[in-house]
């Protein structure tokens, strides 16, 4: 029973750190740029995909995670500096947008990968069984949450301690002021929104590797992403490291004790945190 | 033109256009007739999309769960219990309302970008609950064999018989959607759509008249899901999944909606296209995203905005829109 329960904790912690991957970058592009990608759900499924045929055909796992994560920015780059950049500041047009990519990208993948689930094979020497206070426990998901935190303390690093993590975080309260400073806003925008859609062709290639990859799999990413950062407050990193650590929780013991409603049960913290506290967790009044 | 050549101009388009929809059965197929009943009872849905994103400027994307519920309902009252007409139909709009009413007190206290995004985890967890949810609404099953009731010895089974009953509703649903518009309610609405925080300076209990056009719109998506259950026997999770959802806000965008036939415009062309499509190629959707990215990009007022920058001499929009590029942001 003891044993149960520990390792339902750390199914919670390994499903805690692929939510944070995905959302931080979601939160970060919305905190600076008001922009909401609904397209996040579908860049998670090219990514995790992309990195599927990637350890298809050379077995490389780490060379799979890059490439989900650069083919993504990549992705992100085009789309934000060939249409994106064309609707900046009109909400409806924005939205718009990222939903016709989201449809589009999610139809070419079941056009190429297919309606079957897939699942990135880990290779074995990334995936040894670690015994840790008596219990034994993939390894690979130890990797996945050491990713996720180096990923979190890296994010904190830019954003806080650089030059250009401190016009970020200017650019989110006062944008004019910052571009009258001699900063090129826009440039900061693209790269946001390059960093945003590099996190999760990330997170895509992890969650890859610990659940399946499937058709239709994109709208359930995309609410996650969104109840993810509803909750922990948009914008917030730290809202982030938050809400995921409780939803990953939630999803783990929801699977286990109650499956007719787990993925019902995620929405439960965020229709109370709403109804109390509509900025989120630690989100600031927009 | 003179003001009373443009009325009667209206309204001689308007009777014929009135007569041909209400002889269609006379002249057309079983086929055609169904695909009018569709864009009917889409109709419904976009116009309650429509009035929120157009006259209040708020993006909704959980209409398609009142939709939803409102065949769940008649399911679950008419096809399992065999709860008569009215009742079942009246209580599935109770429902809509009931729970209109919890959504809205909760989603009226954001608003743009936030209230998008909360109304479509809202909408995201209806699905989630009626397709992991087996004991009562049968996952991924639904609920079949749900039938229009006789009424006064007519039989609603008949296509043409449901076509015509559908007609009259969405024509009488128009009607007083039209005169919502019109009231001071309306105005309030579109004020609040312009300036909420001018609107509430002025007096203008901004939350509740938001909360009201809330309700409103979700009636008329539940009679929408009413008439699609009836037409379809059948509800299932499939209705309310999020693509849906996107399906009728791009029906919106397409015919325009910030104009009052914009909605209805849009899902008819959108219907047709369906059918079109899907005949026509497998990937179907990648069309649909395509033809969504055009229409946000260079034709963002609609199909409807044609005519009126034509008329206003500033040229077809696609290609203003292509050349005026310079002074964004």
């Amino acid at each position: 029973m003891e044993t149960k329960l520990l390792i339902l904790i750390l199914n919670g912690l390994t499903q805690a750190a692929i939510f944070f991957v995905l959302g931080s970058g979601l939160t970060l592009a919305f905190g600076l740029m008001r922009v909401i990608n609904l397209s996040h759900g579908a860049f998670y499924l090219l990514g995790g995909y992309i990195g599927y045929s990637v350890v298809h055909a050379t077995g490389n796992w780490p060379l799979a995670l890059i490439a989900g994560g650069l083919s993504i920015a990549l992705l992100g780059f085009l789309f934000e500096r060939t249409m994106l950049f064309r609707v900046r500041g009109g909400d409806l047009p924005e939205t718009l947008l990222t939903i016709a990519l989201s449809m589009i990208i999610a139809d070419v993948s079941l056009a190429i990968w297919g309606g079957h689930p897939l699942t990135l094979n880990v290779p074995a020497y990334l995936n040894p069984r670690v015994t840790i206070f008596g219990i034994t426990y993939p390894g690979f998901r130890y990797l996945l949450m050491g990713i996720s935190v180096f990923i979190a303390l890296s994010l904190w690093l830019i954003l806080y301690q650089t030059k250009l993590g401190a016009a970020v975080r200017a650019g989110v309260d006062d944008r004019e002021t910052v571009s009258a400073l001699g900063v090129n806003i826009d440039a900061i925008y693209s790269l946001v929104f390059v960093l945003s859609a590099l996190l999760v062709g990330i997170a895509g290639v992890l969650g890859g590797s610990y659940l399946q990859l499937s058709p239709g799999g994109d709208t359930t990413i995309l609410t996650y992403s969104l109840v993810i950062i509803i909750l922990g407050g948009m914008g917030s990193l730290l809202g982030t490291v938050v809400s995921s650590l409780i939803l990953g929780q939630l999803l783990s013991f929801g699977l286990a004790y109650a499956p007719q409603y787990s993925y019902f049960l995620i929405f439960v913290p965020m229709a109370i945190v709403l109804a109390i506290r509509p900025q989120g967790l630690f989100g600031r009044e927009l | 033109m003179s003001v009373v050549w443009k009325d009667l101009r209206r309204l001689v388009l308007g009777v014929v256009a009135g007569g041909l929809l209400i002889l269609l059965p006379f002249y057309a197929g079983e086929y055609t007739v169904t695909t009018f009943v569709r864009i009917i009872y889409f109709g419904f849905l976009a116009l309650s999309v429509g009035m929120l994103v157009g006259q209040a400027g708020m993006i909704s994307l959980t209409q398609t769960a009142f939709f939803g519920l409102a065949g769940y309902v008649i399911g679950l009252l008419g096809a399992e219990r065999g709860m008569p007409f009215p009742w079942r139909d009246l209580i599935a709009i109770a429902a809509v309302l009931v729970m209109a009413l919890l959504f809205g007190l909760v989603a009226m206290r954001t608003h743009k970008i936030v209230f998008l995004m909360i109304t479509l985890a809202f909408g995201q967890i209806c699905w989630a609950f009626a397709q992991q949810n087996t004991s009562l609404l049968h996952g991924w099953a639904g609920i079949r064999g749900i039938r229009p009731p006789a009424i006064a010895g007519i039989n609603f089974n008949r296509t043409s018989n449901f076509y015509w009953a559908s007609l009259l509703i969405f024509a009488l649903g128009i009607l007083v959607l039209r005169l919502l518009a019109r009231s001071s309610f309306g105005l309030a609405l579109n004020g609040i759509r312009e300036n909420p925080r001018r609107m509430a300076a002025l007096g203008y209990p901004v939350y509740w008249i938001r909360v009201a056009a809330f309700l409103i719109a979700a009636i008329y998506a539940g009679i929408g899901g009413l008439l699609a259950t009836y037409n379809t026997g059948i509800i299932t999770p499939t209705t309310i999944q999020l693509s849906r959802t996107i399906w009728v806000l791009l029906m919106v965008i397409l015919g325009g909606s910030t104009y009052f036939w914009g909605p209805v415009v849009g899902t008819a062309v959108a219907v047709w296209l369906d059918v079109l499509l899907s005949e026509g190629t497998e990937r179907y959707n990648t069309v649909i995203g395509v033809i969504f990215v055009f229409v946000v990009l260079f034709l963002p007022g609609g199909i409807l905005s044609i005519s009126d920058s034509l008329r206003d001499g500033r040229g077809f929009p696609f290609w203003r829109r292509l050349y005026a590029r310079k002074n964004s942001g």
